[in-house]
């Protein structure tokens, strides 16, 4: 494996019992600095490979390794190199925003110069310092998405994981979450996320993979995939061939 | 730092304290909410005090002072093994927060042993409450050694975890064999009514074991029967003998004491170095649905009401707590009525009373109340307006009154419960050879008590509603609709059927049954009407 990459699935497969598979031999690598985008129509098995990456969802066949360490094998040493930022986030409604980030710097064992930094820098880049003496339960979804956004960047991870990150956030929230992704892998991060917004994933994404009914039928860079044409042109063009 | 596990406990413990939303709520209803569940709390603490203490009270009188710790610790187990299985579905596996956790560098066996540390230490004050309260009693009637009291605090904290880790692991059990199945949920709920069927008829299994070791006279082999029910529950036998021998056999006690407290830890390991193993296995598998792809277009067009309990029905047979709890006594009553079938009215009333010297008939004008003790031990209006939690937008959404939403759950529940109480009191009534005007007025008193159950259920649910709920179980479980409905429903009842029989010794039945319809249909039209006034608020 070489040395930058960040994420490498090779052959996972995930069967919930019947003949339809909901991810078929998915391969992919995510290396640093990369922003890959995942793309593909409901129920396509986007969710089910991420939940796999993260170590949500167990699995059989394939491998997936993150930085080195097999998901597998090894699922601590991934989850402490990996953020994920599920489509919902279910946070504990009663503690407030601050009490359930501190839980969360607790539990990566962040010092509290670094953890009260990083809460302080990015909450201020979300506009929500002021909000998180509050019950999470008295938040907007976006204010809980925001909140998830920050746990997952307080422990300066090595991949970020997101699925359909941009959802219920309002356009300066999504403008500054473009803006983190970028530096993150400026950094030697990498981020992998889910989207329905081609547009978004166009502009932001250095690679993309579209997935069809649980197969990769497309991957590479941006600019392999779309020689000239528009994402949306080309996402529409191999959902219908393949 | 400080450990991982104590980090993620306390989490878990302040996201549902009732103390943190009180203090960072600027909602003043939940703070008021807050504050009435407290008081709830401690009235009911003050209730089960009193009861424990009465008891030994009992226990004096009958000069048996030192059956209280093995009783105690029965109690104590007892209530700890069917809090926790009717917990297990919802606090250890496929919880709401499951991806959360699971994403974050926790071994799942940490995770797995962290939820079921905090489901003890949110049971904790109610087993504390009945453990303290007799160790009360037992220090005001039985006089004994100063050290008992350290002691017996310090193991009935242990005292609880077997119990709970058995149901726990039941519940494991469950789980990894419907996770295996296509229709996991119908599985589930299949085993845990078969398990919490069982587990009732225990007590019929260990009554006959203790029977045929011919201890009969309770007063005379009190030690005898510490001893016998300690052989057959080992942690009851244990903790007893721990309180009982601290006087005459320290080291005994000290063995006694020190063998608890390590089965238990030992017990706790093995039991989650198992669940880690295939937590994540199950987990995935309960939260994951197979799609079928295979639908052919089809409609059916009901009326708004019907539709409303269909809603409910789905919502109902969707959750595997939701329907244990809410069906258990609709399933007792179905099984009541299939063993009067097999065995006989007489023969099954025998088995119940063990053997008390019944006259024939006597029991016959209690028949539907019998059966409401089971059918309405619980109802699913109680808890069905809380339940549309976060979709209550839904109904909110929909050209629809709450008067509507209101009426169509009183009648899923009446579709609920009616059929069960027609069987059961058909079933009794043939096999108590009731004449056929009796069986008609049981009938309709069953359906009085039936819509009675219905609606002043939705009474308490209505009242109480609590849409904000992180797990189903805060409210089937912990919600104050559920006891508020329960308690006094219970009590009532039994009070009614010890009325109704001694009356019908006394006077024309008929005319009992047919004040109790009367009664019965005011009071569920009163109820109704209430939450009618509810609606239009």
């Amino acid at each position: 494996m070489a040395e930058n990459v960040v994420l490498d699935i090779q052959g996972y497969s995930k069967n919930y019992g019947g003949d339809n598979k909901a991810a078929d031999n998915v391969c992919l690598t995510v290396e640093a600095g990369d922003i890959y985008g995942f793309i593909g129509h409901n129920g396509a098995g986007k969710s089910t490979t991420i939940r796999a990456v993260v170590g949500v969802l167990d699995f059989t066949e394939g491998e997936i390794h993150i930085n080195g360490h097999s998901v597998k094998e090894d699922p601590i040493a991934c989850k402490r190199e990996t953020a994920y930022i599920p489509d919902n986030p279910d946070l504990y409604e009663n503690l407030t925003g601050i009490q359930y980030l501190n839980f969360i710097a607790d539990i990566f064992e962040i010092d509290t110069e670094k953890r009260k930094a990083l809460i302080q820098k990015y909450s201020d880049m979300f506009e929500i310092t002021s909000d998180l003496g509050d019950l999470i339960s008295s938040y907007s979804h976006g204010m809980k998405q925001k909140v998830a956004i920050i746990s997952a960047l307080i422990h300066e991870p090595k991949l970020m994981v997101m699925d359909e990150p941009f959802v219920g956030l309002d356009p300066k929230a999504s403008f500054t979450l473009k803006q983190i992704m970028h530096e993150m892998c400026e950094q030697g991060a990498a981020v992998f996320f889910s989207t329905h917004v081609l547009d978004v994933a166009e502009k932001l994404c250095n690679k993309v993979a579209i997935i069809k009914q649980g197969k990769i039928i497309v991957k590479g860079t941006m600019e392999e995939l779309t020689h000239g044409q528009s994402l949306e042109e080309v996402f529409l063009e191999v959902e219908d061939e393949k | 730092m400080r450990n991982k596990n104590i980090i993620l406990l306390t989490a878990l413990l302040k996201s549902s304290s009732l103390w943190n939303i009180s203090k960072y709520s600027k909602d003043k209803k939940k703070r008021r909410r807050v504050i009435a569940g407290i008081i709830g709390f401690v009235f009911l603490f003050l209730m089960m005090l009193a009861y424990c203490l009465l008891a030994c009270l009992g226990f004096d009188a009958l000069g048996i002072i030192d059956t209280v710790p093995v009783t105690c610790a029965l109690l104590i187990s007892t209530i700890a093994f069917f809090f926790t299985l009717f917990k297990t579905n919802g606090y250890l596996f496929h919880f709401k927060e499951y991806d959360m956790l699971m994403a974050l560098p926790l071994r799942s066996k940490d995770v797995a042993g962290c939820k079921f540390l905090y489901m003890y230490i949110k049971s904790l004050p109610w087993y504390a409450g009945i453990s303290l309260s007799m160790m009360m009693g037992y220090g005001i009637f039985a006089h004994p050694h100063i050290a008992v009291y350290p002691v017996w605090i310090i193991l009935s904290l242990f005292v609880p975890i077997i119990p709970m880790l058995f149901a726990s692991f039941l519940g494991f059990l469950i789980a990894k064999i419907s996770s295996g199945f296509r229709k996991k949920n119908i599985i589930q709920i299949v085993l845990s009514f078969a398990v919490v069927m069982f587990s009732f008829s225990l007590r019929y299994i260990v009554e006959a074991l203790i029977r045929s070791d011919r201890v009969a006279d309770l007063a005379a082999k009190a030690s005898d029967v510490s001893e016998t029910i300690g052989t057959y529950y080992l942690p009851a036998g244990l903790f007893a003998n721990a309180i009982l021998s601290l006087n005459s056999q320290a080291l005994f006690a000290v063995f006694s004491g020190i063998l608890l407290i390590g089965l238990t830890l030992f017990l706790f390991e093995a039991v989650f170095a198992l669940v880690g193993r295939f937590y994540r296995q199950i987990n995935s598998a309960l939260s994951s649905h197979e799609k079928r792809k295979n639908f052919q277009m089809r409609v059916h067009k009901r009326g708004v009401l019907n539709t409303i309990a269909f809603k409910e029905f789905r919502r109902m047979t969707g959750s595997t707590t939701y329907f244990v709890n809410v069906a258990l006594g609709e399933i007792m009553a179905a099984i009541a009525g299939v063993a009067v079938l097999m065995l006989g009215f007489d023969r099954v009333v025998s088995i119940v009373t063990q053997g008390a010297p019944i006259p024939t008939g006597i029991l016959n004008p209690a028949i539907p109340l019998i059966l409401y003790f089971l059918i309405g031990m619980m109802t699913s209006t109680a808890v069905s307006p809380s339940l549309e939690g976060k979709n209550y937008w839904i109904m909110q959404s929909l050209p629809l009154t709450k008067k509507t939403l209101y009426r169509g759950k009183i009648l899923f529940q009446m579709y609920l419960s009616v059929p069960f109480m027609i069987f059961g009191i058909l079933c009794f009534g043939l096999f108590a050879h009731v004449a056929l005007l009796d069986m008609l007025l049981y009938l309709a008193q069953g359906v009085a008590l039936c819509a009675f159950s219905a609606t002043w259920g939705c009474v308490c649910g209505v009242k109480y509603m609590r849409l904000d709920w992180e797990n189903e179980i805060e409210v089937i479980k912990q919600g104050t609709a559920v006891p508020l409905y329960l308690l006094p429903n219970m009590f009532v009842t039994m009070g009614m059927v010890a009325l109704v029989v001694w009356l019908g010794t006394r006077m024309n039945t008929r005319l009992i049954t047919l004040a109790l319809i009367a009664v019965v249909g005011a009071l569920a039209m009163l109820s109704y009407r209430k939450v009618m006034r509810y609606a239009s608020l």
